[in-house]
């Protein structure tokens, strides 16, 4: 996100997903939609059926690296490296887009000079892939064809999760594959509304619509619109909320809708913090871990007893619309909001969420042209910006958002915690097909629960042989900050040297092991890789 | 390619099927067989159609266009030969479409629906399914003769499920936790409509409809509504609290009541029509007693049996001395009888000329009144009351049962010589009611009903119309005394026929009686479709032991514990389709006019292999073979073939699969032509019943899928997905079609918490906010406003979130915010 609005000038998916139809050649890089997206994945399979090739750079052997023409079984976290060696390649190989680059890209010359050292036998040693199939890989995305690059949480949840994504974008505008139909850099979005959280500015470093904290134009415009005067001071980033609290920075939090307390990196760190901080408001539909910790927790309706819009990860705008009631007394979240404010003294009076819909639209550009009237019956592309504007499904075509799209090289970077004598083996993890997140929404219905009744450490043959460990036995993974207990299953889906979990079932706390170290830029922890060891039990669970 | 169908000139796409062609121009061919990936191997055949220049019809969905081709899709031809492969599907397809429970209520209940709920812990939404036809589940959960219990299926496994007990169950639970059930009322017509009578025919009509928004004032003569629920049932059963609050729920549906006006005297059938009333509804019951017109029975001690009931109602009536005697044999007679023993009448006995077995009361009732201390003396009938100074006299005749008449009915006739005495302190006569004595007073209007030979009104039974237009009748005044779900019945069909005169509209359609099913007598039912059910008999209802039951007017039966609910819930079979509401088969054959008790069905089970399935619930004999479920699955994951085919060339030892990599995500559920795959949580089935469709989108990973929910009251039923809606064009997983139990979990937060002496306890939203306002305003003085910070939610809406940021920035004053975008 942050990266792509760095290179591009827009953050999000720059095409949709019904362009998949039309690709010729995927990228799927720290991505399983399979499990993670099933409507996304299903339609890949589609894609795969009608003759698209692709190429899978993932650690685990999934069923789309089973499909795919080219699979990159890569280390964990060296992703970077990888992608600057491919670059490499392609400049050496002259295989590039010499049009693109000159008439739309900037600083392509430190590009040139940053991965000019990313030699083919250097990639190898850092990424574990043999340098031939490294060499095809750049190969086939260089040549010519609509080719899209999708990534996940296997890129972004590292510290160096945004060198990644500017080295895909980087990749992409050497090749000439943004803004075209069936091309583009694909950031797939976890939650159903995340893209429209970071769109109204629920960030600490813009305002609603992406605009940066020094802009005094609009400042301007939002202190007119608000009636009030606005903070210029930065704000926090929710990952540094935790150590600020054991400053005393940090008095009174208000949580809306998250549990950080089983959600967050290193849990017990964030627990203990929940337990320090002097007042702490939880707003949800559920009494969750961290409601449980707070002073007020205020109840809320559920997407299905209110009106509003969410914008989905193609940046989609879409209704939700009120279908029953709210339990008891629970109040749908804007309501809570505007009582709240009224309380502190400041007047936010709305009729609706269309009401609060028609303000935000004035202010953010690329909302302007989309009215609940026009999303009665589908949704609209954004940016729209004006109401007879059809709504845009592939970004960047001629111009980038910013003008010229930005190369802004990184070196590799590896990962803060590798495996040593003690935590020899890497942990990382995924979603469950049938759950979602920590399950407070999924683990509601028991078919659920049959389908997924519990998490599996997966733990390649050649280390279950190592540690002596047998199918289905109980094993506990120690990290530096924790452990967890859960049973094992014996598979190579897994590679050696590295045990993979899902993280959506509750009693299998896995963020208690890992690593709450922040990206620089994002300031986004580093879930997906920390060293562990393992602990070997029989049949029966370890009291 | 130009093309014509039905004589309409058409321009296509070149190489698309005649199907896909008439499909896009909006003319409907009928197919069962046909999706996006193809037919069955051995195809339904309905989409034949006729192309000029060919003998015989071709199937359109394999036939390509061709230039200048013209074609016809109706025609007598088309028609007989679609409705022959109908007929063909029909014979195999075994199941019930509606339960039995379902088809044997008077009321036609959603049984198996409410049960459903129940078992899921929705009871308010099992409430107001009941109320969907009857207001008075409080009372006809009490005393239903229940009907349904007599053809529940599980009577061929152990016991029938004790449904009326679940009915009551709901209703009680729904009363004691203060539930509002929130019934809209449509908007208001300015209709005025007149119901006379406040008993339970009259409260039933008056509801119906003011739901459908007239303006409706009920007269009653009495003090109080409630008709014979009141006055005629005791407390014992019908305890007054309980009767006052559902009488309470039903006039909360906005009806105007006047009270203490008796027809005839305050008001008449003319002065209401002058009033404006423009349908007037007679719902007064049988208020008057028959006599037993023998000398002495105008006696004060010769009590009417709805006087004495009246008087216990009212708390009134004195002492009834230390024995008594009750002549008639019906329900009233029982509860004269027991409610006697509550007034410590030690001895008490109920008079009757014939068998016991062959009493007009339900046996339920015989039983329990000799339970309670009752003595029958039968065979014998009154001839004289004699009024002596402790008492009367009872003079009898003893019985014998006359030679059958022209009907086979047998008379008693008296055994001369054979009187007897018996004496008695009081004497109750319960021996028939009617709803006047001879006619109606009041007017001319009043004095031309046309009355039954029993003086009971006639109306038409399919209309409730009298003789008078405008003026219609239910109930009890109609047919004498009946069942209490019998006048509910009755007054909602006469409200729909009211709704409709004054609305110029034809009545909607009553119900199909198209119906599968497995067996219509427990004797046509196979008992292999009963193979694996263990035995779990019925819960016992909770009562007061009758000794001490006699002692009071206390409610005997106590009713079930939640936890008994849920166990007898489960009990139930779901007999009735879950897929009543979405099934093509059934469509479609009474689109051509079939039935299938006329044109044959399945009689017996082929298929009881359980084939497992997380999600998904798979009834093979229900299957047509049209393979919609695998040619529908973008997965490839369902393997379904057929061992041969029989003479008439259907498919026979059908095979279905579930592959190792299905991903349970339900669109062959949604894909299938009948009820053979059906969503296991999916319990309560729909039974021509309005349900919502409301658009919205799935709450879960980024994708962004567009959801259809199915909403039935206040409950989510359903989540399905529309195919022509980007971005998923029909596609859902498995948690975008099934994990949506948590919206009505009963974990959900219903009220604001704060922590007081280190709990979490319930508090107002009023206080809760204040608190918070405060809280955040100290901190706010004391350390500035950046040391508060603000979570936002990736979860919630765009306007939910835009607020949350402006409330940090501007309320607050800070720009910590944020949210879990990177998490």
């Amino acid at each position: 996100m942050a990266s792509l609005a760095l290179t591009f000038g827009s953050g999000a998916m720059t095409n949709s997903i019904a362009d998949m139809k039309k690709t010729d050649l995927f990228l799927m890089i720290g991505s399983n939609p399979d499990t993670s997206h099933p409507t996304i994945g299903m339609r890949l399979h589609q894609a795969l059926d009608r003759g698209a090739k692709m190429i899978v750079v993932d650690p685990r052997r999934t069923r789309l690296a089973e499909r795919a023409d080219l699979w990159l079984r890569i280390l964990p976290g060296t992703d970077v490296a990888l992608l600057n060696g491919m670059m490499k390649v392609i400049l050496d190989e002259g295989l590039w887009n010499k049009k693109f680059v000159e008439e739309r890209t900037e600083d392509f010359d430190e590009l040139q000079r940053l991965v000019a050292k990313y030699t083919p036998e250097m990639v190898e040693q850092i990424t574990g892939i043999p340098e031939d199939q490294m060499r095809q890989a750049a190969r086939m995305f260089a040549a010519d064809g609509r080719h899209a690059i999708f990534h996940g949480m296997g890129i972004t949840h590292y510290v160096t999760g945004t060198d990644r994504v500017k080295s895909i974008a980087n990749l992409s505008m050497l090749c000439g594959k943004v803004g075209v139909e069936g091309g583009g850099c694909n950031p797939l979005r976890g939650q159903n509304n995340v893209q429209g959280a970071c769109d109204m500015g629920a960030l600490f470093n813009t305002l609603p619509g992406y605009g940066g904290l020094d802009n005094d134009e609009l400042f301007a415009k939002y202190e007119k619109v608000w009636k009030t005067k606005l903070p210029r001071r930065p704000g926090k980033p929710a990952t540094e909320i935790w150590e600020n609290i054991f400053k005393g920075h940090i008095r009174g939090l208000y949580v809306f809708g998250e549990d950080p307390a089983v959600a967050d990196a290193n849990i017990s760190h964030v627990q203990a913090a929940l337990e320090e901080i002097d007042f702490l408001v939880v707003q949800d539909i559920f009494l969750t871990e961290t409601a449980k910790m707070a002073d007020v927790v205020l109840p809320a309706a559920c997407f299905a007893e209110k009106d509003g819009t969410f914008t989905c990860t193609e940046r989609r705008v879409q209704r939700i619309r009120k279908a029953v009631d709210a339990p008891g007394e629970a109040k749908p979240d804007w309501k809570i909001f505007c009582e709240l404010s009224k309380k502190m003294g400041y007047e936010m009076d709305y009729d609706s969420p269309e009401d609060v819909f028609n303000e935000l639209r004035q202010l953010l550009p690329q909302y302007t042209g989309i009215t609940y009237g026009r999303l009665e019956k589908e949704g609209l592309q954004w940016p729209v910006p004006s109401e007879d504007h059809p709504g845009t499904p592939v970004l960047h075509i001629g111009k980038f958002t910013r003008g010229k799209g930005l190369f802004i090289p990184e070196d590799y970077i590896p990962p803060v915690e590798l495996p040593d004598e003690e935590y020899p083996l890497l942990f990382t993890t995924g979603r469950d097909l049938a759950r979602y997140n920590f399950s407070s929404m999924t683990g509601k219905t028991p078919e659920i629960d049959e389908i997924s009744p519990e998490c599996f450490a997966e733990v390649n043959p050649l280390d279950a042989e190592r540690l002596g460990l047998k199918e289905k036995n109980w094993v506990r993974l120690t990290s530096r900050r924790g452990s967890v207990e859960m049973r094992a299953t014996i598979t190579d889906r897994s590679q050696e040297g590295t045990i993979f979990c899902t993280y959506n079932h509750l009693q299998t706390l896995v963020n208690m092991l890992t690593l709450d170290a922040l990206d620089r830029l994002s300031r986004t922890p580093e879930y997906k890789l920390c060293a562990i060891k393992v602990t070997v039990f029989g049949d029966e669970q370890p009291d | 390619m130009n093309i014509t169908i039905n004589g309409y000139d058409i321009v296509a796409e070149e190489g698309i099927t005649i199907l896909e062609a008439a499909k896009r121009a909006d003319i409907h061919i009928p197919t069962l067989c046909y999706v996006n990936k193809g037919t069955s191997d051995i195809p339904c055949e309905l989409c034949v159609v006729s192309v000029e220049g060919v003998d015989s019809p071709v199937r359109s969905c394999i036939t390509p266009l061709r230039e200048g081709m013209r074609v016809t899709t109706e025609s007598k031809e088309l028609q007989a030969k679609r409705a022959e492969r109908m007929t063909l599907l029909m014979e195999t397809h075994f199941g019930d479409c509606k339960a039995p429970c379902n088809l044997t209520c008077p009321g036609q209940i959603n049984v198996q629906g409410y049960i459903a709920h129940v078992a899921k812990g929705q009871y308010e939404e099992a409430l107001r399914l009941v109320m969907e036809r009857n207001p008075f589940p409080f009372s006809v959960g009490r005393v239903c003769p229940r009907f349904c219990e007599t053809r529940c299926r599980r009577i061929l496994v152990d016991e029938p499920v004790s449904i009326n007990h679940l009915k009551r169950f709901v209703a009680d639970w729904c009363m004691a936790h203060k539930v509002d059930l929130r019934i809209p009322r449509d908007p208001s017509t300015g209709k005025k409509i007149a119901v006379i009578g406040g008993g339970p025919s009259g409260l039933t009509g008056a509801y119906y409809l003011a739901r459908k928004g007239h303006d409706v004032t009920v007269f009653e003569s009495a003090p109080k509504l409630g008709g014979m629920l009141r006055y005629g049932i005791p407390d014992y059963k019908i305890p007054q609290d309980v009767l006052d609050y559902e009488i309470t729920t039903i006039l909360r549906m906005g009806i105007n009541v006047r009270m203490s006006q008796k027809w005839g005297e305050d008001f008449t059938l003319q002065s209401l029509k002058d009033q404006g009333y423009e349908a007037i509804l007679i719902a007064t019951g049988t208020p008057v007693d028959e006599s037993l017109d023998i000398p002495g029975c105008a006696l004060p001690k010769v009590i009417p049996a709805t006087k004495f009931l009246r008087n216990m109602s009212e708390g009134k009536g004195g002492n009834y001395g230390r024995s008594a005697v009750v002549f008639g044999g019906n329900n009233v007679a029982m509860e004269v009888a027991r409610s006697l023993l509550r007034k410590e009448v030690g001895q008490v006995t109920i008079i009757y000329p014939r068998a016991q077995t062959e009493m007009p009361a339900n046996q339920r009732n015989i039983r329990v009144a000799e339970k309670e201390g009752v003595q029958f003396l039968l065979m014998a009938s009154p001839v004289n009351f004699i009024d002596t100074n402790n008492g009367i006299t009872v003079q009898l005749i003893r019985t014998k049962l006359g030679e059958p008449d022209e009907k086979g009915i047998r008379y008693p006739e008296a055994i001369p010589g054979s009187t007897v005495n018996i004496n008695a302190d009081t004497v109750i006569v319960a021996q028939g009611l009617s709803a006047c004595r001879e006619k109606f007073d009041g007017g001319q209007l009043e004095a031309t009903l046309e009355l039954t030979p029993k003086f009971n009104i006639k109306a038409n039974p399919r209309t409730s119309l009298t003789n008078h237009p405008g003026i219609y009748a239910a109930g009890d005044v109609t047919s004498g005394p009946r069942s209490v779900i019998q006048a509910v019945v009755a007054a909602r069909r006469a409200a729909e026929n009211i709704h409709a005169q004054v609305m110029g509209i034809t009545k909607t359609v009553a119900e199909s009686r198209f119906n599968f099913t497995r067996g219509k007598g427990f004797d046509d039912v196979d008992l292999r479709n009963f193979e694996g059910i263990n035995i779990k008999l019925r819960e016992k209802m909770p009562t007061r032991p009758p000794q001490i039951a006699t002692q009071d007017f206390s409610e005997i039966k106590l009713g079930f514990s939640e936890q008994m609910a849920i166990t007898e819930a489960k009990r139930c079979l779901s007999c009735g389709c879950r897929a009543f509401d979405r099934c093509d088969l059934k469509e479609m054959a009474m689109d051509f006019g079939l039935d299938p008790s006329r044109t044959g069905m399945g009689t017996k089970p082929v298929y009881t292999e359980k084939i497992s399935h997380p999600v998904i619930l798979v009834d093979l004999n229900k299957c047509i073979y049209c393979k919609r479920c695998q040619n529908s699955c973008d997965y490839d994951a369902i393997e379904i073939s057929a061992d041969g085919v029989d003479d008439k060339g259907r498919p026979v030892g059908l095979n279905f699969k579930f592959k190792e990599n299905c991903v349970s995500c339900g669109t062959c559920v949604d894909n299938c032509s009948t009820g053979a795959l059906n969503k296991k949580d999916m319990l309560p089935p729909i039974i021509g019943e309005p349900v919502r469709e409301v658009r919205s989108t799935c709450p879960y990973c980024g994708a962004g899928c567009q959801v259809l929910l199915k909403v039935k009251g206040n409950t989510l039923m359903e989540v399905t997905s529309e195919p022509d809606l980007a971005p998923n064009y029909g596609a859902l997983c498995v948690k975008g079609r099934f994990a949506h139990n948590f919206v009505q979990h009963k974990d959900r937060l219903t009220t604001p918490l704060v922590r007081r002496g280190g709990q979490l306890v319930e508090t107002s939203w009023e206080d809760a906010l204040n608190i918070v306002a405060k809280n955040f305003f100290d901190l706010k003085s004391m350390y500035g406003p950046d040391s508060i910070a603000g979570f936002s939610c990736a979860r919630a809406s765009n306007e939910e979130n835009y607020l949350m940021q402006k409330f940090m920035r501007t309320a607050i004053g800070t720009n910590n915010i944020d949210h879990c975008a990177r998490l």
